[in-house]
């Protein structure tokens, strides 16, 4: 007994099993975490890293050049398939080849295999055998190489100067046609400027023999890139990847979705965004105000306060049906009766659109704007208020004066947070306003350029298009992740703001109340 | 001495008739924002209603058709045909509409049901180390971790599981079951290991910092279960885990499924459960805690014993709150359920719920039309749901809230 | 200032001083004041003297800060409140529909128990009030801000750093620079609410003297539970107890001779 007692002072008290199996679902759901932002990173940036190019000997004599994907193991045990990515789906009509791995009987990686990035039918890899320039000169064996990269390097150039002249002086002087006689003369000519352009890049192919035997002749102007990763250097390939990251930046979506950017995307996510804060920043600063510094405070007002908070956890799928019914039919309907008469039955406001989503959007994030700015309020002593007044400022110049700028945090922390859900949010856009591809973006150079009636698209919506509509979903898996990587930084920098604004208020409000 | 000029009185008037005209653009602000929030429930209600009072030319519908068609529907009065959601089949003259949301409710709360038996307990268990046993320092870094992990969007959540989880749970079914075996005896592993490494280790190694040095532990013991799993099938299963699925339980198994959803929807909604556990639990007052621990309690026993009681309805309420967020989640069941309207208790089976059914089909169904109506109907019992559940929780933790103060002053 | 007559006419009325009219700034009458159905105030009547420091005292919840609110209209914060009885400042009611609130409270300025600086400069807390005012050119307006920040004996403490903020000043310091704050609009009345009760004894002596020197152009109404302070500083004493005015007397009589033994228990230390 004496003995039991003394060893159970010696020993440090053990906490039992529950104490680790708490720590351990700490453990879990952080590994979950980490795991899904590793795959997320991992696939989402990897998918613009040249891999190498393998070139595939088969037993039965059959030959292919692919990327290597990834390997599944097959039922029953029976070996290992391994998943190629060959292109060339024009010659083929698939893009990717399974391959037992046991058939295989050799791999090299030879440097002469050449990856084109091409507008249609996406990639295509194979040998380059001839360069056929616009004159008709062709040229075989390495130096067709050397001259494609001239040629490609040149296109690109061109390409250039064409959107630039188109951008810089034709749309302006078109835009005051009829101002001056002189713009006239100066349009012809710019004109005339552009078709040589045009002219200088037409013409010119190049013949891609493949690695089952096929011959593939690809015009030029089809070609968006062309590269031979297996004579990469690793700073060859940084540059690479530092392209493709920058072209999915920038670019438009290409192939349904499955190749190319998220240019339009990212545009509208932002836009919608930010209209959504125009929106819902000052009327729930107003709503907050009046729910805590003007409303009498009593049985009521409680309960509605009560039913705010409960409002930011009603499901977003509903204020979508909400945006749906009163935004899009019921104002957008009466709004086309009224002013679009003459586009009907084609609706103009009466569909999902830009000015809905954002409606919509922001109608879903007032209870986030509300409850943070009335916590910002009521966290300021009261004695401020009654400070102000007893120098003889009125209700609005001690609000505007002395309680609103220390509030302002937490009102921006509000906003924020409320930014970040509605950067996220994608359910109630499928009702008001999202697009599967919307070529124009909703700005542009004719009035009123911001077009509210437009359909956008959206960084959220996109991956769920590519990953469960597109036709390929298997070659729409990496920009999906690309995709995925994009919004979660967006909105985790998003949260970051807002969580380094709340420990700054903290911070601060801590030297109020320690005085 | 110096004065300061008494102020004119045009100017004074000024300053009160702007005072007075900005209280009341502040008080009808206000007021119209907030009518317009709680027009949400009003505007849906209304619509709604010509379903079940007839106005001219549409007929209304009977509360029963939306829970099944009736035995009249024929010889086939099977459970799976009686409960059928097929707003948008033609129909036979006579023939009764096929509008049962049976199905979608139960695939709504199927989910939502799978959601939270993961969520919880993980979301209980993170609560209770964090408020018990953490460091200081881990704890104020773990909270604003486990917030970034709520805000991530439910696309990305949703289209993890359906595309990528989900076939890779498809073709390892037996490492997914290794996996949630050993989980627990790993963890207690690592206790019991602790224990026995010598004092310079362990203090490496403390309690407090358990939930970070856990991490590559479990990714361990993670990997150590799929290189078991193998071994485990033939063991257990027969060799094959699918096939001892099928013949021996009945089970089919889809490869997008409510146990696929109940996981990822339970990694979505655990944040908003532990953040509200958490306040919970480090929110009643110290004394209580104090005063077992000066008893001779171990820190595990007064967590048990006195803060779980204490802060019960604290959890309660996390739990609702849980509860409503899973329900109300549209992308991460449309994505990953496979939107099959089905009826069964099998969790490898494929589900429908209401929030994915309005977004699939709303924007199809033409306004005033039965199908849009019925969508409606979903939307308010959705909404009805989450704003109970919510006001619930909000109510009971109020109450604690007054509870901890009484405590709190009186100690 | 004279001391006139002393009312006699009721027992309790009897240990209570009346003033003149033309002698006295505020005017308290008939004054009741309920929060919801509590009461918190009943049926006092006084008048405070001008140019006079007029201390309040009282136990806990007795009502004399609620009082000193009244004065200065703050419980107009409070929907709650619910008043009878009227307040005069310089013969007009200062509850009367026409009276502008804001233009009351800067002639009656209030400081509060703990110092409640703005989160702005020292410079701009002091120009807070003048600028609602408006109409000063900014030369007038620093004029004005010296002045007051001298009268509340902080100028020589703050004049190189004036554009600093006014949190970065100790207890003291801050106290002195919301009574600054309020002179610089220039109020005729001031309000004190337990001043000193925040602070360390050197800043309490500090406030005490600074009360002593703004009598010479200011009405003070201090309230205190400090009774040292009290008989330290003021003219005229109110002892309040349970919301009434119990006796009320010049500070020496009250402190030394008072009248009712219920006074008398209270100064003493004999309470129930």
């Amino acid at each position: 007994m004496r003995e039991a007692s003394s060893r159970r002072l010696r020993l440090p008290r053990g906490e039992g099993a529950g104490a680790w199996l708490c720590a351990g679902s700490v453990a879990l759901s952080l590994l979950a975490l980490l795991a899904l932002l590793a795959l997320l990173t991992v696939r989402g940036l990897g998918h613009f890293w040249p891999s190498p190019v393998e070139l595939v000997v088969l037993e039965d004599g059959r030959q292919l050049a692919g990327e290597r994907i990834r390997e599944v193991p097959l039922a029953r045990g029976d070996g290992v398939e391994r998943l190629y990515r060959t292109g060339n789906r024009d010659l083929d009509g698939d893009r990717w080849a399974w391959v037992r791995v046991a058939a295989i009987e050799a791999v090299s990686h030879p440097v002469d295999l050449v990856v084109l990035e091409r507008r249609r039918w996406g990639q295509a890899i194979g040998r380059l055998a001839a360069f056929q320039a616009a004159s008709g000169e062709r040229i075989e064996g390495e130096a067709a190489w050397a001259a494609l990269e001239a040629r490609l390097d040149e296109l690109t150039a061109l390409r250039d100067a064409r959107d630039r002249l188109r951008e810089e002086v034709i749309l302006p002087l078109a835009a005051r046609r009829g101002d001056e006689g002189l713009a006239d003369g100066e349009l012809t000519a710019a004109h005339g400027r552009l078709r040589e352009l045009q002219a200088a890049m037409a013409g010119g192919r190049l013949i891609l023999d493949t690695a089952d035997g096929d011959s593939l002749s690809v015009p030029l102007e089809q070609v968006l890139g062309a590269r031979r990763p297996n004579a990469m250097s690793t700073l060859d390939r940084l540059a690479a990847w530092g392209e493709g990251v920058w072209r999915f930046l920038s670019e438009g979506p290409r192939a349904a979705n499955t190749a190319g950017g998220v240019w339009p995307a990212i545009f509208g996510t932002v836009l919608m965004v930010m209209l959504m804060s125009i929106l819902v920043t000052p009327f729930g600063v107003l709503a907050a105000i009046y729910l805590n510094e003007v409303a009498h405070q009593g049985r009521l007002t409680r309960l509605v306060r009560i039913a705010v908070r409960n409002l930011a956890g009603v499901p977003s799928i509903v204020y979508g049906v909400f945006g749906l019914g009163v935004f899009v039919y019921g104002i957008g309907g009466r709004l086309d009766r009224w002013f679009f008469e003459a586009s009907l039955p084609s609706p103009t406001f009466g569909t999902g659109g830009l000015l809905w989503a954002s409606l919509t959007l922001a109608l879903l994030t007032l209870p986030v704007v509300i409850v943070a700015t009335e916590e910002g309020l009521a966290r300021i002593p009261d004695q401020q208020r009654e400070g102000a007044l007893a120098l003889g400022a009125t209700r609005l110049e001690m609000l505007s004066q002395v309680v609103l700028p220390m509030a302002a945090p937490a009102m921006l922390t509000g906003v924020i947070l409320a930014v970040a859900r509605a950067a996220g949010e994608v359910a109630p856009l499928m009702l008001v306003g999202v697009a599967k591809l919307a070529p124009q973006v909703p700005v542009d150079g004719d009035f009123p350029f911001l077009h509210l009636e437009r359909k956008f698209m959206h960084l959220g919506y996109h991956i769920f298009d590519a990953a469960f509509h597109g036709g390929d979903v298997q070659a729409a898996m990496p920009l999906v992740y690309a995709t995925a990587l994009l919004l979660v930084l967006v909105i985790l920098v998003l949260n970051l703001t807002a969580i380094f604004l709340r420990h700054h208020l903290s911070t601060r409000h801590g030297a109020l109340t320690r005085r | 001495m110096l004065d300061s000029p008494p102020p004119t009185a045009v100017r004074r008037r000024l300053r009160q008739g702007r005072d007075r005209l900005a209280t009341a653009l502040i008080t009808a602000g206000g007021i119209g924002v907030i009518a317009a929030l709680l027009a949400i429930g009003i505007f849906l209600a209304v619509e709604v209603v010509p379903l079940f009072w007839p106005t001219g030319d549409s007929s209304a519908i009977s509360p029963e058709a939306l829970w099944g068609v009736g035995e009249d529907a024929g010889e086939a009065a099977d459970e799976a045909i009686r409960h059928r959601w097929a707003p948008t089949a033609s129909l036979a003259p006579g023939e009764t509409p096929r509008i049962s949301l049976a199905p979608l409710a139960w695939g709504t709360l199927e989910a939502a049901a799978w959601a939270l038996a993961i969520a919880v307990p993980l979301a209980l268990g993170a609560a209770a180390h964090s408020s018990l046993f953490m460091s200081r320092r881990l704890r104020s870094r773990l909270k604003p971790t486990l917030e970034l992990m709520e805000a991530l969007p439910g696309v990305v959540v949703g289209f993890v599981a359906g595309l990528v989880l989900a076939p890779w749970v498809e073709r390892h079914l037996a490492e997914v079951v290794a996996c949630l075996v050993l989980l627990v005896p790993g963890l207690l592993l690592a206790g019991g290991l602790r224990s026995w490494l010598p004092a310079p280790w362990r203090e490496a190694l403390p309690l407090g910092w358990a939930g970070l040095w856990l991490v590559p532990w479990l990714a361990l013991v993670l990997a150590a279960s799929v290189w078991l799993a193998p071994w485990l099938e033939a063991v257990a299963f027969d060799g094959d885990l699918r096939r001892f699925l099928e013949l021996r339980l009945g089970l089919d198994i889809a490869v997008r499924n409510a146990l696929i959803v109940g996981a990822a929807m339970g990694f979505a909604v655990m944040p908003s459960v532990y953040a509200l556990a958490e306040d919970a639990l480090s929110g009643v007052p110290a004394s209580l805690a104090e005063g077992a621990q000066a008893l001779g309690a171990t820190r595990w026993q007064t967590l048990w014993r006195v803060v779980l009681p204490a802060a019960s309805p604290g959890i309660f309420s996390a739990v609702m709150i849980g509860a409503g967020r899973a329900v109300g989640e549209t992308m991460i069941v449309l994505m990953a359920s496979g939107n099959a309207a089905l009826m069964t208790l099998n969790p490898l089976d494929g589900l429908r719920s209401l929030a994915a059914t309005i977004a699939i089909e709303l924007p199809e169904a033409g306004p005033g039309g039965m199908h849009y109506q019925l969508l409606l109907l979903a939307a308010l019992a959705l909404f009805v749901f989450t704003f109970l559940v919510n006001t619930l929780a909000e109510l009971v933790r109020t109450r604690l809230r007054r509870r901890y103060q009484r405590l709190g002053g009186g100690s | 200032m004279p001391l006139v007559k002393e009312q006699r006419s009721s027992p309790d009325s009897a240990a209570i001083i009346d003033f003149p009219p033309e002698a006295s700034s505020l005017a308290i009458r008939g004054l009741s004041l309920a929060y919801g159905d509590k009461p918190a105030l009943n049926d006092l009547t006084l008048r405070v003297p001008r140019h006079r420091v007029t201390a309040f005292i009282g136990p806990s919840g007795c009502g004399k800060s609620t009082l000193l609110r009244v004065l200065n209209r703050l419980h107009d914060l409070n929907d709650e409140v619910v008043r009878e009885g009227e307040v005069l400042l310089e013969g007009e009611d200062i509850h009367a529909p026409e009276v502008s609130v804001a233009e009351l409270r800067r002639r009656v300025g209030m400081v509060f128990q703990s110092p409640n600086p703005f989160p702005m400069s020292i410079h701009d807390n002091v120009a807070f009030g003048l600028r609602l005012q408006g109409g000063l050119s900014k030369r007038k307006r620093d004029d004005i801000i010296e002045w007051a920040l001298r009268s509340a004996a902080l100028w020589d403490e703050v004049k190189d750093r004036l554009r600093a903020s006014a949190w970065s000043l100790s207890g003291g310091q801050q106290q002195r620079l919301v009574i600054a704050r309020t002179l610089a609009v220039g109020p005729e009345v001031l309000l004190l609410d337990e001043p000193a009760s925040a602070l360390d004894p050197i800043s309490t002596l500090k406030i005490e003297e600074l009360i002593r020197n703004l009598k010479s152009h200011l009405t003070l109404v201090l309230v205190t539970h400090n009774m040292q302070q009290a008989a330290r500083v003021s003219d005229y004493t109110a002892f309040l107890q349970h919301g009434e005015l119990v006796e009320y007397a010049p500070t020496d009589t009250l402190f030394t001779n008072p009248r009712l033994a219920r006074t008398e228990n209270y100064i003493t230390g004999r309470m129930a």
